[in-house]
């Protein structure tokens, strides 16, 4: 089987002493390796209160300076090199599905889960991308992600890419936004340390794909260095983009990337892992969220009338403690600033 | 260099960069340049130099320029050089780039309106005259934007009207459209018009136009016409009557469309006993009209219309003319026709209204598209001043319970945000039967915008009931700890009463609602641990707000006892609301000992 074994995350939480080394030795590689960003002069941590401005100004749909953005994905990075490939989240918590910089409706989201830090939330990846608001949208989410850590989780999803982001429009509002590239690659510097999956209780995984065949057990994912931008194919790639299919077995994706898997995969990948459910996001599904596979996996998509046209539901899926699902689905919220069309789009245009 | 030109010779500099946004921000101090120069040379060498720069560079910058030279008029010397400007000026109106022609003819109006008449007689005119009959069809379509500030000036001037004419006529429909455009104010600035010569030629051409894009733009100008009219004391022509019906039934529907969205203004303008009628008759045939958009446009200005007209006539033509639209197929259509239904009340009376428009609202309660209900909803208070409660109550409240359990959780925050209203109206008793499990049910929804809303509306139906009420009806059906439920029902009652802390009195504070939240602390959500922490404070908070003598004895014997232990909570976000809790009532404390000192 094909496994990068460059880190160990499980190692690196049980032991503070040797993690400090190896997360600091890591970074200077990655640095040397990736970034080809102006030499940022040291930026402080902002204080608590600081953050507590940005996300009220945020809140309000205005995106944050180009050196508060610097400012805040260096505390997210972090946070978010200490969390691991499976982070483990415990219930209580909503998941929700693609975002994909449809800010207003994100605001909205949160009006039907309930505001965070109240409501844990668990996000699963595509927070950039085809909407308007990708800038605000992921600042918000990573804002959140800094001030309340424990609060919410957020998963790395195919969009939160470089390559992905320079074509679907990431790249370019970023460009409108700031003038410059600079946050563009601020942010997507940072998408490599978002975890890659979630386990809620032990039960419930979470990712924004799907499986892999070059992954058996939960265990394998966990010997993956994940610090890299999302590559063509292998493991990694599999996890942020395949689809479960209804014909049985392995499939290759329309996609380009990652693979389709069938009911008996995932049976079989949640007998041997002990999980009750797989919960994804990554394709659009008109009811908001979509059973398969007998209920061994489901589809969550958080992004009301997607593009503005497909006409789709969203929905988020509460889990409690007992992990018993609720599915909560909603509607575009109204607005005034973004496109309204006052004919329905035809169905053969979709 | 001498000292005097230097601040010329930076700007020159910086208009020369190869940035374009260093030279955009160059042209936007040019004002500064020009306080430093003195006013001579600004005209003598800071114009010129515009001028030449005007040539040559990005649109971009040339807004900026035009924009920057409305400011200039005192920079030049006064009203009595600011002639200096026209030439600059008129070359950017002739520009191709629409933003820039349109700064361009904003500041060219602003400087004629700070001239005297002979000023603008002597340089307006020729300007007008030469670009009217430029050969380049962008520098007509800036003529026309021009003239109604000239005429202000000079008054009604057949000249200049002969000129404008031709640019009504022009054979390039961009130049008729800019013309058409320009009309109502041209209109407007004369004044004393009559629906005779030039102005009627003109008004008849672009009301014939063979563009309909051309013809859109004539309702304006018949809603200018008739109010000028009007105000001169002369009642409308039946020749401007039956244009106003040509455009209501225009062969395209973009001018339908345009005229029927202009139908108040038009009512209003044409209002006399013999011509509304013939209005009505085309109201009724636009409400049946094939496009949406148009329904849709008459059903919005439906009220507009109507409030021109004898309530007898809204109740035998409008009233039957709307009815289809409240079953029409396009949603748009019943949105609109719903955000106005309600106010039709206020024209018909209570009477009327009961018999006639009463089914119409209750059959778009029951409207599938969402919109439309809430529409209907949050206007309910409109229909309730006419109709009277016992009425709305008895035919509405059946629609109001339906909605109260509607899926768009927006028609219940709406239903929500309107029973504090309900309340008053019903009085307490029929309100406890009818609507508080309502209230109650709407506190556990799904949606949590509707939990915190129906929470919140507690509050205010207490300011209704008083707290009384909201102690012995309310409160005992909530501080029930089931610490067997679910966490969203842990969570959600203990949220609820939190809400309600700073309104309850303070014996109740004492007893219910505080051994209730206590009984929270130790759950094993930490959510739950740290909105104890805060409801804590806020009890606190209230415990002293409220001046209740054994304030200090709570906070200290069951209060803080709770919040110290939590402190080394395993969880950091209850550490963090602990310890802001703790901080807070400290502080609270010793405010309180310094008072008692």
């Amino acid at each position: 089987m094909d496994i990068d074994p460059d880190v160990q995350m499980e190692d690196a939480v049980a032991n503070n002493a040797s993690l400090q080394l190896q997360e600091s030795q890591f970074a200077d590689d990655y640095e040397g390796e990736m970034s080809e960003l102006p030499p940022s002069s040291p930026t402080p941590t902002a204080s608590t209160g600081e953050v507590d401005g940005w996300i009220e100004t945020l809140k309000k749909c205005q995106p944050l300076t180009e050196r508060e953005v610097r400012q805040l994905c260096n505390m997210a990075k972090d946070i978010l090199q200490f969390e691991q490939n499976v982070q483990p989240v415990s219930a209580p918590v909503t998941i929700c599905g693609d975002v994909h910089g449809q800010f207003h409706d994100l605001m909205e989201l949160f009006r039907i889960g309930g505001p965070c830090p109240d409501t844990n939330y668990l996000f699963m990846g595509d927070y950039v991308d085809r909407g308007y608001y990708s800038v605000e949208s992921v600042s918000f989410l990573v804002a959140m992600k800094v001030r309340y850590p424990r609060r919410i989780t957020i998963l790395r999803g195919n969009h939160e890419s470089r390559q992905i982001t320079q074509v679907y429009g990431f790249y370019d509002e970023c460009l409108r936004k700031y003038g410059s590239p600079n946050v563009w690659k601020l942010f997507t510097d940072l998408f490599d340390y978002f975890p890659i999956t979630a386990l809620v209780d032990n039960k419930v995984f979470c990712l924004h794909g799907g499986l892999s065949p070059t992954i058996e057990t939960i265990d394998n994912i966990r010997s993956l260095n994940r610090f890299q931008e999302v590559p063509h194919d292998g493991p990694m790639s599999d996890l942020l983009w395949s689809d479960p299919d209804e014909r049985q077995n392995w499939g290759i994706s329309p996609r380009g990337a990652g693979y389709t898997f069938g009911q008996d995969i995932s049976e079989q990948f949640n007998h041997n892992n002990n999980l009750s459910l797989i919960s994804r996001a990554h394709q659009l599904v008109m009811e908001g969220y979509a059973w398969s596979h007998e209920q061994q996996v489901v589809t969550i998509f958080s992004a009301p009338n997607y593009c503005y046209r497909c006409g789709n539901q969203a929905a988020i899926m509460e889990v409690d403690e007992e992990l018993y699902n609720t599915f909560l689905q909603y509607d575009p919220c109204p607005r005034a600033s973004e496109p309204s069309v006052s004919r329905k789009t035809p169905d053969y245009f979709l | 260099m001498s000292e005097e030109v230097y601040p010329l010779a930076v700007l020159i500099d910086e208009l020369r960069d190869d940035d374009v946004t260093v030279r955009v921000n160059a042209m936007g101090r040019i004002s500064t340049i020009a306080l430093a120069m003195g006013e001579a040379r600004t005209r003598n060498e800071l114009i010129p130099f515009l001028e030449e720069a005007a040539q040559e560079d990005e649109d971009e910058l040339l807004v900026v320029l035009a924009d920057e030279l409305a400011k200039f008029v005192p920079l030049v010397g006064g009203p009595e050089h600011a002639h200096a400007l026209i030439d600059v000026l008129s070359s950017l109106a002739g520009c191709e780039e629409p933003t820039v022609r349109q700064a361009a003819v904003a500041s060219l109006n602003d400087i004629a309106r700070e001239m005297s008449a002979d000023q603008v007689n002597e340089h307006y005119v020729p300007l007008l005259r030469r670009i009217s009959t430029a050969d380049w069809f962008s520098s007509r379509m800036s003529a026309a934007g021009i003239y109604a500030s000239v005429v202000a000036k000079l008054g009604p001037n057949d000249d200049l009207l002969g000129l404008y004419k031709d640019l009504v006529t022009d054979d390039a429909p961009m130049v008729r459209r800019a013309a058409a455009t320009a009309l109502p104010n041209v209109i407007e600035a004369l004044g004393k018009v009559q629906l005779t010569g030039t102005i009627q030629e003109m008004f008849e051409s672009l009301v014939y136009d063979d563009q309909d894009s051309v013809r859109l733009l004539s309702v304006d100008v018949v809603v200018a016409l008739s109010e000028a009219l009007r105000e001169n004391g002369k009642p409308s022509s039946d020749e401007l009557v039956a244009q106003t019906l040509a455009l209501l039934s225009d062969k395209s529907w973009r001018v339908r469309y345009m005229a029927a969205d202009r139908l108040e203004q038009l009512a209003k303008a044409l209002n006399s006993d013999e011509k509304l009628p013939r209005l009505v008759g085309q109201f009724v045939t636009l409400c049946k009209d094939g496009e949406s958009e148009v329904r849709s446009a008459v059903a919005k200005h439906v009220v507009g219309f109507a409030q021109n007209l004898d309530p007898a006539v809204v109740l035998d033509e409008i009233v039957p003319a709307i009815e289809p639209l409240v079953t029409d197929p396009s949603e748009h259509v019943r949105e609109s026709l719903a955000g106005q239904i309600s106010y039709l009340s206020v024209l018909l009376g209570n009477e009327k209204t009961i018999k006639h428009l009463l089914p119409l609202f209750l059959q778009m309660l029951k409207d599938e598209h969402s919109e439309v209900r809430l529409q209907i909803i949050s206007n309910l208070q409109v229909i309730n001043e006419v109709i009277g409660i016992d009425l709305l109550s008895q035919s509405l409240l059946p629609a109001i319970t339906e909605l109260a359990k509607d899926k768009q959780w927006r028609v219940l925050l709406a239903i929500i945000n309107y029973s504090p209203l309900l309340a008053e109206q019903l009085g307490v008793e029929f309100f406890n039967k009818e609507l508080v499990p309502l209230v109650m049910q709407w506190l556990w929804d799904p949606v949590w915008a509707i939990r915190d809303a129906a929470a919140q509306n507690l509050v205010k139906l207490t300011d209704v009931f008083g707290v009384e009420w909201l102690e012995t009806i309310i409160l005992p059906k909530l501080v029930v700890h089931d610490p067997t439920a679910n966490y969203l029902y842990r969570f959600t009652s203990l949220m609820v009463v939190k809400t309600l802390v700073p309104t309850v009195s303070s014996s109740a504070l004492q007893d219910p609602v505080l051994p209730f939240l206590l009984s929270f602390s130790e759950d094993s959500v930490p959510n739950i641990r740290f909105n104890v922490a805060k409801a804590l404070l806020q009890v606190a908070q209230a415990l002293v707000a409220k001046n209740t003598p054994n304030a200090q004895s709570v906070i200290s014997e069951s209060i803080l006892p709770v919040l110290e232990k939590h402190a080394e909570d395993v969880d950091v976000d209850v550490r963090f609301y602990v310890a802001e809790a703790l901080t807070q009532i400290n502080e609270l404390v010793a405010g309180g000992q310094e008072m008692q000192a």
